[in-house]
């Protein structure tokens, strides 16, 4: 009789903790429904689509890379790697630049020179707005104030001024080069400027966005800091 | 020793139901956690009355069973007059529930102290 009780607890005891695990699971993450429309979803399409293409197009580059190392003899090994090296150098924003882009001023307003009012620095919120707005383009090679910005540059406040790099922005004027990889995308990356809602957001700092022309010659300079590397290490030579 | 077969159960079905990652959809949440309000007071009520011993096997199996349907039914019903009927089921089940614990709670501790009594009269166990 004992052993029926048990066998019957047992059962009911496995039921009630199986419904509420599944109870806690259905609670903790509902299913979430699926509300995208057609648009959405191609929307979504176009994006990985995007995607697939800028890797394809990554995976040639390699791949030619692959093919000039492969196709080089022992002569020219040397020649090929000093090339990778370089490319890497302007890659990593080390080498000057020339090229077809756009010069970018920031002025005071008239406004506040006609009220008197100081001139603050560009602040390094809208700086890094600035930077995230003008990077939807792809392949832009940007200098604020002189200092080269690459992807591992820095905007920071130090001590209540704005750097790049650690370096100091000057308070306005201050001028920002950007090169494009063609005239085409510098005309693109101007009239996208021309429209963008960007200026609003420098005028409530007091600042006017000026931007110019696209033109066919800008220079930009190389960044003169060499990179710390801490993480890789150069392995043995093998035998 | 009979405390653990069940309690292994336990473990054992909310580590199945966990593992297993089932999931219901929302609609039918309210009918599971009623389920489970209801599938608890019977279990407390099998374990008090096993305490009082009056514990009747069937009474228990087709009350869990009975009270689970019951209890879905009224939801469901609940769900189509456009009155929260489940609430009602939740408050019975819930008062009995704690009526139930409350029992056993008292039924334990009179136990407990006659144990503890027997113990002081023949300390020589």
């Amino acid at each position: 009789m004992k052993k029926t009780i048990n066998w019957k607890f047992t059962l009911i005891l496995l039921t009630v903790g199986f419904m509420t695990a599944v109870q806690y699971n259905s609670m903790k993450n509902p299913k979430e429904r699926d509300t995208r429309d057609i648009w959405a979803v191609r929307h979504e399409l176009a994006v990985e689509k995007q995607l697939h293409s800028e890797l394809l197009s990554e995976i040639r580059e390699l791949d030619k890379t692959i093919f000039t190392y492969k196709s080089l003899n022992d002569e020219n090994t040397g020649k090929a790697l000093t090339e990778t090296v370089d490319k890497l150098y302007s890659q990593a924003g080390m080498t000057n630049i020339q090229g077809t882009g756009i010069i970018i001023k920031v002025k005071p307003s008239a406004e506040s020179e006609a009220f008197g009012i100081p001139v603050t620095d560009v602040s390094p919120d809208l700086l890094t707005r600035f930077v995230n707005e003008i990077n939807r383009f792809k392949g832009l090679i940007l200098e604020i104030d002189g200092k080269r910005f690459t992807t591992l540059s820095s905007i920071r406040d130090i001590n209540g001024i704005t750097t790049v790099n650690g370096l100091n922005v000057s308070t306005p004027p201050v001028s920002m080069k950007i090169i494009s990889p063609s005239f085409k995308d510098s005309e693109k990356l101007y009239s996208y400027l021309a429209a963008s809602t960007i200026h609003d957001d420098f005028y409530i700092d007091n600042l006017i966005l000026e931007v110019g022309k696209p033109e066919r010659f800008v220079e930009i300079h190389g960044s003169p800091e060499m990179f710390e590397n801490q993480f890789l290490k150069e392995l043995p030579k093998g035998e | 020793m009979t405390m653990w077969l069940p309690l292994l159960g336990l473990i054992l079905g909310i580590s199945l139901g966990l593992l297993s990652d089932i999931q219901i959809p929302q609609e039918y949440g309210n009918y599971l956690s009623i389920a489970v309000l209801a599938a608890l007071d019977t279990l407390f009520g099998g374990i008090r009355a096993h305490l009082q011993q009056v514990y009747d096997d069937r009474v228990f199996v087709s009350g869990f069973f009975f009270n689970i349907a019951l209890a879905a039914c009224l939801a469901f019903l609940g769900v189509h007059l456009g009155v929260d009927l489940y609430l009602a089921a939740v408050f019975a089940f819930g008062v009995r529930l704690f009526q139930n614990i409350a029992i056993i709670r008292r039924i334990l501790l009179a136990k407990w102290t006659e144990r503890s009594k027997a113990s002081d009269t023949n300390p020589s166990e």
